[in-house]
């Protein structure tokens, strides 16, 4: 847990007062929620029957094989309801919410994953649910805003700035900033003002929870923990189980987009082109221009593109906790056809920067020493992206005949 | 009206263009108001609306900087030295600065304080210790959500002013203040002098508002009428905003 609101010297809650009085509550009524039986005895039984845990560690037998390498287990977090991790905080915070007596949940969204679980976690528990997404999003994942509409969430696009993810958040900010009798601002990363990092942090960490047990049952320990970092919340909830077990490393990986230039990529941590920032509620280290704007990012991952990075991350990695590193488009391209070929396993294009990292790593490691990937989500959801650069004529021809079919072609 | 009015206008710096924000400020002082706040465009404002936001969004497009918006005031306090400028805007242009030496390049041009909604008054980075040290006043802003404790805690530090950020809490916008808002008002008051608003946008709001804080803050109606007159050039826009700042200020 943070002390205060803070990590180190990250964290805190840096927003308007108008805002500081509901998060004080929210504060309570998590920390009340944690010490009731019936709440978590609930939350365990969405958790097994709604979400489908206990997801599985699969030891991916081929692919060591073929790195000459270690043994590599993958976290098939991906197998999550909804697709990917992002459905354990939703339906966290829903109940919390509930609980509170919030009649109405809003989230941001960007590619749309958390939108998803958000909407589906809502209309299992009776919540009415306002989904805000950058305009940009909103034209490029028509697939997911189809689905969160489906499960009965509005989606309101967002027309003002870059129309992309931190957009979406400031609009989100600015309805909860009306309407918090009412509602709750339900954040699906490990970010923002106090007390959200240890909110959603909490809700991830049956991730490393559930790992832990699963390596002890198969006898194995130590080793390396693999994961991506966008905002942060499937490396916090699959590290915060071992941050104080020195026998594991933990990497995070970032997005190394299409290199290292400013608008190119989203690295934080492993480059030098962050800079202490208050941003979005919190303190912590964001891509910012020599004012202290917001600068443009770049991921092929719509989930790793966001300039900033959760605060107890940007502590873990300066206290060298957690260590850094990156994957570019490209490589993260490259694992997911990897791990498909060899696996059947299809990474999301965020959890392939992980996978990407680990292979990069199990060809380096001489020891044998296991390297755990969490695969935070799974691919399907990436296939309008990746087919286009994996098969792209094809694709083409796919389109145009749907939209014959449709009668969309006049 | 019987008793005169103190109007907070605010302006976008540098919104459309430069020069049409100059002749928003000079019709602003020509319709009497008694002060400018000064929004300097951030990236991310949160907690401003969508209008505010747009306008911060166009002028950041074209490459517009935080010395470029001290220069706009630094123009203010030349044509219009009778008229206070607090400067407004968010705590990552100050942070990534540096504090001190944004509270320092605040006075160095004659800013009367600084207005930073993300920066809380119990967490602010030392910001009000930076305006003292350069003689000026850190504004922190209120919010009716305040808890007892919160609205005491800020009394404490005795600020000379505060501002009042009413949105939430106003009733019936047109024909009355909500007993609630009167109350919070009364508990924040003290000894500080209020800037209060909450979307004005006609006089008899303003009339509402002014028998109850030091001044009545206007902005985002002066925001959307800049937007809505820029293409009728200087002239144009500074005789939209001159009527309705007389408007507001019953002048």
């Amino acid at each position: 847990m943070s002390t205060l609101g803070y990590f180190d010297r990250f964290g805190g809650r840096y927003v308007a007062e108008i805002l500081q009085q509901p998060l004080v509550e929210l504060e309570q009524a998590f920390t009340e929620a944690l010490a009731d039986p019936a709440f978590l005895a609930e939350l365990e039984e969405q958790q097994r029957n709604f979400v489908g845990r206990p997801t599985p560690l699969l030891y991916a037998g081929n692919a060591s094989r073929e790195l000459g390498g270690p043994p590599i287990y993958i976290k098939l977090e991906g197998m999550a309801h909804t697709g990917a991790h992002k459905i354990n905080n939703a339906i966290g915070q829903a109940m919390l919410a509930k609980r509170m007596g919030k009649t109405r949940i809003i989230a941001e969204t960007g590619a749309g994953q958390h939108g998803i679980a958000t909407a589906a976690a809502c209309a299992r528990l009776g919540l009415e649910c306002v989904v805000y997404m950058g305009d940009t999003d909103v034209r490029r994942q028509q697939p997911n805003v189809a689905g969160m509409e489906l499960y009965g969430a509005t989606v309101v696009p967002v027309h003002s700035g870059a129309k992309t993810l931190k957009d979406a958040i400031n609009e989100a900010m600015r309805d909860w900033a009306t309407h918090f009798e009412t509602t709750h601002y339900l954040i699906g990363s490990a970010l923002g003002p106090s007390p959200f990092p240890d909110i959603v942090r909490t809700f991830q960490s049956v991730i490393g929870d559930e790992t832990k047990r699963q390596m002890a049952d198969r006898g194995i320990g130590g080793g390396t923990l693999v994961a991506c970092v966008g905002g942060g919340s499937n490396a916090m909830g699959f590290f915060s189980t071992f941050l104080d077990d020195p026998s594991v490393r933990l990497i995070g990986v970032e997005a190394g987009g299409r290199g290292p230039a400013i608008g190119d990529h989203a690295v934080r941590m492993s480059g030098s082109g962050a800079e202490d920032g208050i941003i979005h509620g919190y303190k912590s280290r964001f891509l910012v221009d020599a004012d202290g704007q917001v600068a443009p990012t770049h991921s092929v991952s719509a989930g790793l593109d966001y300039p900033g990075i959760g605060p107890q991350l940007a502590a873990l990695g300066e206290r060298g906790r957690v260590a850094f590193t990156s994957a570019t488009d490209a490589e993260a391209l490259e694992a997911v056809k990897f791990f498909a070929r060899t696996e059947g396993v299809m990474f999301a294009l965020e959890s392939a920067h992980a996978g990407a990292a680990a292979i990069r790593l199990a060809r380096q490691q001489e020891s044998d020493e296991p390297i755990v990937i969490n695969m935070s989500g799974r691919g399907e959801k990436d296939l309008f992206i990746t087919s286009p650069l994996l098969r792209l004529e094809e694709w083409k021809e796919f389109l145009v005949s749907e939209l014959a079919r449709i009668g969309g072609i006049e | 009206m019987s008793i005169p009015i103190s109007l907070m206008a605010h302006l976008v710096a540098g919104y459309p263009t430069d020069e049409l924000a100059k002749a928003a400020a000079q019709g602003l002082a020509q319709g009497g108001v008694s002060y400018f706040e000064v929004q300097l465009p951030f990236s991310d404002p949160s907690a401003d609306g969508p209008a505010i936001q747009s306008a911060c969004a166009q002028v950041l497009s074209r490459g517009y900087t935080v010395s470029e918006g001290f220069a706009f005031i630094a123009y203010l306090r030349q044509m219009f030295p009778q008229i206070p400028v607090y400067a407004m805007t968010y705590g990552n242009l100050a942070y990534r600065r540096g504090i001190a030496r944004f509270a320092e390049d605040a006075a160095q041009i004659g800013i009367a304080g600084l207005i930073i909604p993300d920066l809380p008054f119990d967490h602010d980075e030392g910001l009000r210790q930076a305006c003292t040290q350069v003689g000026i006043d850190a504004v922190p802003v209120a919010a009716p959500s305040m808890s007892q404790q919160r609205i005491t805690l800020l009394g404490n530090h005795g600020y000379p002013y505060v501002y009042a950020s009413l949105r939430a809490g106003i009733t019936g916008t047109e024909t009355e203040i909500d007993n609630r808002t009167l109350l919070f008002l009364d508990s924040i008051r003290g000894s500080s002098r209020l800037f209060g608003g909450f979307g004005i946008r006609n006089a008899s709001q303003v009339g509402l508002l002014a028998p109850y804080v030091y001044a009545v803050v206007a902005g985002s109606v002066f925001v959307d009428l800049i937007g809505v007159h820029a293409n009728e050039g200087v002239a144009g826009v500074r005789q939209a905003v001159r009527e309705k700042a007389r408007e507001l200020t019953g002048m």
